[in-house]
């Protein structure tokens, strides 16, 4: 469903993403690692096109991404992301925040919009919350309402870009919690995270990187009990003893 | 003490001013904003014929004198065949001008929204005009207000440009004024009372409000 072939981008001199090459099939979970800097974001916010590729493949649905003839804005809806900093809108309350894409990109009624919504703040479990602004919500709330904002498009893939690392601890558990549940339905999900037992206990695959390169991709058994790549093995032990 | 039997007794001339003054203004206003808006969005987007439009605008406009960009409405289209009454052809020039100066502070208000909302509406699958209209505008009006209020102040006090171009406002019925009595200081105070009937209101207008967004944010 989404494919990199051979994909280079270049932030001017900046090397950021070397020969990718990478493949998502539907109903996969696939978690993104590695050192900061290691071009995974970026990797991830390719895939809607909110970065632009330097060269290479890479479609969505066998559509290209960077084709001229593709209309963005059409393959956008069938892909959500949720954010680090949530990007709530501000000056909505929240469920105008999710009903917005729905009724002007959808064409869905205000009524049709606002159950959905409601279905699924329901769902991320603050459906009393649908009346307020997202400055009166904790942080994890309002991940979970942007990953209701996501849902609500029924979108066939969720990019997830570090969505618990704005977090205050004690709130990164129930936006995990959303997430597992999630994947467990059988939604597509890339997932870029530092959370590796997020990664061990949800991911059909892990794949790492490392200075713009993919160094390895395994699957999260493997990947944490026996790293093949010696950069893989350095990342491990940095992050899960201390 | 001015002499006040000058206002009394040119009172429907002051009136007649301050009520073209005040529809020039208005008008003005509104035309500037929407055009500021408009050409703010054409500075900022990627399409680049738009934005060379939107910079080649803002740099002329601003760098010329308000009477200059008056004169080319009251003086210069005439020569072209469309003849425009001094009232009108003020009040384009006052809007055109002003909008140049409001499109630079509809902009920074628009560059001080979070790249993340512009993300946040894109990958839902808004397009740009979408985002522009549902999400950054919205947020970025609340940032302007202070000083987009500052510009309509001067815009409203620029409207006496129109008293050069017979354009019936304030100014102009001052300046008749004071050619009929002598009395120039008299006349300009009474006519400078009537600028801060409109314009000191607009200010303190704008303290309330930059004070009610301040509670909020």
């Amino acid at each position: 469903m989404i494919l990199f072939q051979q994909v280079e981008k270049h932030y001017g001199d900046f090397h950021v993403l070397k020969a990718i090459n990478l493949q998502v099939e539907q109903g996969e979970v696939v978690v993104v690692v590695g050192p900061s800097g290691s071009g995974k974001s970026t990797l991830l916010r390719c895939i809607n096109r909110l970065e632009t590729i330097s060269s290479g493949d890479l479609t969505v649905n066998s559509q290209k991404v960077n084709d001229k003839k593709t209309n963005i804005n059409k393959l956008r809806r069938d892909i959500g992301m949720v954010f680090q900093h949530f990007n709530l809108y501000p000056h909505k309350k929240v469920i105008d925040n999710i009903t917005l894409a729905p009724m002007k990109v959808l064409g869905q009624t205000k009524q049709e919009a606002e159950k959905t919504a409601m279905y699924y703040l329901d769902k991320v479990g603050i459906a009393d919350k649908a009346g307020q602004y997202p400055s009166q919500l904790s942080g994890g709330q309002q991940q979970r309402v942007a990953i209701a904002r996501g849902l609500a498009m029924k979108p066939q893939v969720m990019l997830f870009d570090e969505p618990t690392s704005a977090l205050d601890p004690e709130m990164v558990g129930e936006v995990l919690d959303v997430m597992k549940a999630l994947a467990n339905e059988g939604m597509t999900m890339v997932v870029v995270t530092h959370e590796m037992g997020f990664a061990r206990e949800v991911a059909d695959r892990v794949v790492f990187m490392d200075k713009g390169q993919i160094i390895e991709e395994a699957a999260p058994v493997e990947f944490f009990s026996n790293p093949r790549e010696e950069r893989a093995r350095l990342f491990l032990n940095r992050v899960l003893n201390h | 003490m001015p002499d006040f039997s000058i206002l009394i007794e040119y009172f429907d001339f002051y009136i007649e001013g301050f009520v073209n003054t005040i529809y020039a203004s208005i008008l003005a206003l509104l035309g500037s904003f929407l055009l500021g808006t408009v050409i703010a969005v054409f500075r900022i987007t990627t399409v680049k014929p738009l934005r060379w439009l939107g910079t080649v605008y803002v740099e002329f406009i601003r760098n010329i004198p308000l009477l200059l960009i008056v004169y080319l409405f009251y003086l210069v289209l005439p020569m072209l065949g469309i003849t425009l009454n001094g009232f009108i052809s003020g009040t384009i020039g006052l809007t055109v001008y002003t909008a140049a100066f409001i499109a630079e502070t509809i902009r920074a208000g628009i560059m001080s929204v979070p790249k993340g909302q512009s993300e946040a509406a894109l990958s839902s699958g808004l397009t740009y005009v979408q985002t522009m209209r549902y999400v950054i505008l919205p947020q970025a009006i609340k940032i302007v207000i202070p000083p987009l209020s500052n510009q309509f102040i001067n815009l409203v006090k620029n409207s006496s440009v129109l008293s050069v171009i017979a354009g019936l406002d304030l100014m102009y019925f001052g300046d008749r004024v004071a050619g009929k009595t002598y009395a120039t200081f008299d006349t300009y105070i009474f006519v400078a009372v009537f600028y801060l009937v409109l314009t000191l209101p607009l200010s303190y207008a704008a303290l309330i409000l930059e004070r009610r967004l301040a509670k909020h944010s």
